[in-house]
């Protein structure tokens, strides 16, 4: 029987964190906020046993200590906030993973707290500080989940049942009740071993009404990633997502992005570009006009606002042997419009002009060794044992 | 221009579009146009600051309220008050409501005395006026309790065996799932908490109370008629008895649920074998959109000839519109909706609802209240309105429009067959 686990090592640790200035023109009012934040505070764990076929993985997330208030992200939602993003939860992931091999075929069945395997990989192992608009429409995260993988030669198919319901604070632990209301299928072909394409689907149960009856979503996303440095590109991912919300089985509305990322490294610094288009959800803003409600308007939203964002980041590694350092700066420009008119949310009025700025500089850290891959477990990680963490170095 | 745009969104450019575009933009949906009597505009107080929300009147004063966030510094935190004596509704003075975005709901007492509003969203509560000068009312207190904190999505002020109560329909929120909470009102400076009930899937959106009895809107769940003191069956505000429930239909077969809105037992004057037999529930659904860009749901005729099994009788439909809040004529039997991007409409509820031709009758046996002719007048559907309330005074029709403030219409007449 032959190993499949993407963790090899008995035993990994890793930390990080990134700390950074963000300054964001306009917010909301025509009014720019400057702020300072620990953002991506995590601590990473892993280890394995039985060669490799039983595996644990955690990841402690420490923004609802540093990031309460949300970090200043333009276009950015979810889970009660707006425009900025949201911290996750303390317990991101906590995974139990067997893997095997039949014949053939590759065997892994992974339980706990974690990724749904649907989508892309986790804006958080990506080259930028800001997360895209799309993290609501590309991932699913933080949920009770089971998941079935099976690999066979260049394709892997994952299958799992995890429960709807959106964290509803970083404290809180998901409905176990609702556990099974919702599913996801991914496949990922990778052609060899530079690329991985994958397509997916799933069906979420009321995701923001925690105590159910809300609306659904049906999900699909395609992405296609660079898995390895190749030509003039450390990385690059390029992805299209769409979400149905359905009351019933009634389509209500509908959600889309299109996106594209890439680095390259010139002469020790690495230059990364990010393009994207998506539609949002607006839902009633509170007295904090970064915070919109979680119980929407009598099922209804109040307006579909279109996202036109592009990133720069330009980030140089500073040599250490004991840690990885690297100083960054980002620049974001965004243009909000109303996709469907008439509209209760028109960005112009809200922000006062449809031309957002941002720019953020910061350091990332960390120290420690990292390899698995976040968001895929067991047998679904292609190309297996390798480094996946931007900025990361094995040591 | 256009040719190009058209090219751009063709089949051929789905890449681009989907890379760059945004050319799947939606504009209003459209209703068919009603090619009936016209419900006859008398005049028009206009505020666009904001957007307008629910409304009373009493006298020749309205109270409306406001809604959501218009603009960065423009959220739904005022009651305009207008002096509707004239043709053109004239704003004469405005409330602020401090640390509130959405006053949803706004209702004078039956003896003129006190004003309630609800705040809904965070800061969840009600805020009772005194309404000895009707045009300036002063502020008595805010109710504010754990248990309303999540949000007073509709605050229903009716009395109850003499006792005047306030019935909120408190939202779901993070960590509480929707309930009802009954205040009782008897001293208006001191509301006293009497009931916390959960109810709703996932809503408890409005309740109707007449005659000792509770109805309540439960969205999935459909209505519930309680006894509260005129029942029989023992139940008091502090202790309602379940008498009957009914799952309406939806105006979708796709969508599952009842989305019961709102609820109106009617009463006709005349008297006779339909006089209190008919409950009128709302049905409010998602458009295919957004907010002021569409709306869906029908209104459903419900029998409570037994009360412990009401049955759907009849609906009324308007293609490409929902309704929202409802005022009746009980003296003419003509019932007023308001029907966001339609307008209002006016129908006729008198008589019997539940017989009718084949002809006039849905696949499901339930009969069309526009096939039986009963559909009497429409106003506002020009697609410039998108119309929240109605309120029928005895002489004149008041409707809130979220775009554009207040309308002041004609009633309708019956038919003079």
């Amino acid at each position: 029987m032959e190993a499949h686990d993407s963790i090899r090592a008995s035993f990994g640790l890793r930390a990080q964190v990134i700390a950074l200035a963000t300054r964001v023109d306009p917010g909301f009012a025509n009014r720019s906020f400057t702020e300072g934040y620990l953002a991506q505070p995590l601590i990473m764990a892993h280890g394995s046993a039985l060669g490799g076929h039983v595996a644990g993985i955690v990841t402690l997330d420490f923004e609802g200590l540093t990031l309460d208030r949300g970090q200043l992200n333009p276009g950015a939602y979810g889970e009660g906030y707006a425009d900025r993003r949201h911290p996750h939860t303390y317990l991101h992931e906590a995974m139990v993973v067997s893997s095997g091999a039949f014949a053939r075929l590759g065997v892994s069945l992974a339980a706990g707290k974690g990724f749904v395997p649907f989508g892309t990989d986790d804006p958080m192992t990506r080259p930028f500080a800001a997360y895209p608009v799309n993290h609501h429409l590309a991932q699913i995260l933080e949920r009770y989940v089971a998941i079935a993988a099976v690999s066979a030669g260049l394709v892997m198919v994952e299958g799992a049942v995890f429960n709807g319901d959106e964290p509803v604070s970083p404290g809180a632990p998901p409905d176990a009740s609702r556990f099974g209301d919702s599913w996801a299928v991914r496949a990922t072909v990778t052609p060899h071993s530079v690329v991985e394409v994958e397509g997916s689907f799933a069906s979420v149960t009321s995701p923001e009404i925690a105590t159910g009856g809300g609306r659904d979503q049906r999900k699909w996303s395609v992405g296609a990633r660079l898995a390895q440095p190749r030509w003039f590109l450390q990385d690059a991912l390029v992805e299209w997502a769409r979400t149905d919300e359905l009351v019933g089985k009634l389509k209500v509305s509908e959600f889309t992005s299109f996106l594209a990322e890439g680095s390259t490294t010139l002469g020790g610094t690495t230059v990364s570009a990010r393009f994207e288009n998506t539609t949002r959800p607006e839902e009633e803003r509170l007295l904090d006009p970064f915070r919109f409600s979680r119980n929407p308007t009598d099922l209804g939203i109040i307006g579909i606002t279109r996202w036109h964002i592009g990133t720069v980041a330009v980030s140089t590694p500073l040599p250490s042997r004991r840690a990885d350092i690297a100083p960054f700066v980002e620049v974001a420009y965004a243009h909000p419009s109303e996709e469907v008119t008439p509209s209760a949310f028109v960005p112009r009025d809200f922000y006062g002009t449809t031309s957002i700025w941002s720019a953020s500089v910061g350091i990332r850290l960390g120290v420690g060794t990292m390899v698995h891959r976040m968001g895929r477990y067991g047998v679904a990680v292609p190309n297996a044992v390798r480094n996946v963490m931007p900025d990361h170095h094995d040591h | 221009m256009a040719f190009t745009r058209r090219l751009y969104c063709g089949s051929a450019s789905i890449l681009l579009a989907a890379v760059f575009g945004g050319c799947s933009s939606d504009s209003a949906t459209g209703t068919k146009p009603f090619t009936g009597t016209p419900l006859s505009i008398i005049g028009h107080g206009q505020t666009t600051a904001r957007y307008t929300a629910e409304l009373w009147t009493r006298g020749n004063i309205a109270y409306t309220s406001t809604w959501g966030q218009r603009s960065a510094t423009a959220v739904g935190n005022a009651v305009h008050i207008w002096d509707v004596a004239g043709n053109t509704p004239v704003m004469v003075d405005s409330l602020i409501v401090e640390l509130a975005t959405t006053l949803g709901d706004i209702q004078v007492s039956d003896d003129g005395k006190l004003l309630v509003v609800a705040t809904e969203r965070s800061n969840g509560s009600i805020v009772v006026y005194d309404l000895t000068n009707p045009v300036k009312p002063t502020r008595l207190t805010r109710f504010q309790t754990a248990n309303t904190a999540s949000g007073v999505h509709t605050a229903e002020v009716a009395r109850v065996n003499g006792t005047l109560y306030a019935f909120l329909s408190i939202d779901p929120q993070v960590g509480q799932v929707a309930h009802l909470v009954i205040v009782d009102l008897s001293d208006p400076r001191n509301p006293r908490e009497v009931l916390v009930r959960n109810m709703g899937n996932p809503f408890v959106h409005d309740v109707f109370v007449r005659d000792g009895l509770l109805f309540t809107a439960l969205w999935n769940d459909g209505v519930t008629i309680w006894d509260i003191g005129g029942g029989g069956k023992g139940g008091t505000p502090a202790n309602p008895v379940q008498i009957g429930n009914v799952r309406t239909a939806s105006w979708s077969p796709a969508v599952g649920g009842s989305e019961a809105h709102n609820v109106w037992w009617f009463q006709d004057q005349p008297g006779g074998a339909n006089a209190k037999r008919f409950m009128f529930v709302g049905e409010e659904a998602p458009g295919n959109g957004s907010l002021l860009n569409s709306s869906n749901g029908d209104i459903h005729v419900v029998d409570l000839s037994d009360m412990s099994a009401p049955r759907e009788v009849a609906f009324y439909h308007v293609d490409g519109a929902g309704t929202h809040n409802f005022s009746v004529d009980e003296q003419r039997g003509i019932l007023y909706a308001a029907y966001y991007n339609a307008g209002v409409r006016a129908i006729d509820v008198r008589g019997d609802l539940a017989t009718c031709t084949a002809d006039q009758k849905s696949s499901d046996g339930r009969c069309d209240l526009r096939k039986m002719g009963r559909e009497l007048a429409a106003g506002l559907g020009n697609g410039q309105s998108f119309i929240w309330g109605v309120h029928f005074d005895g002489n004149f029709v008041y409707a809130s429009d979220m775009l554009t403030g207040i309308w002041k219409l004609a009633a309708a007449s019956r038919p003079t067959s």
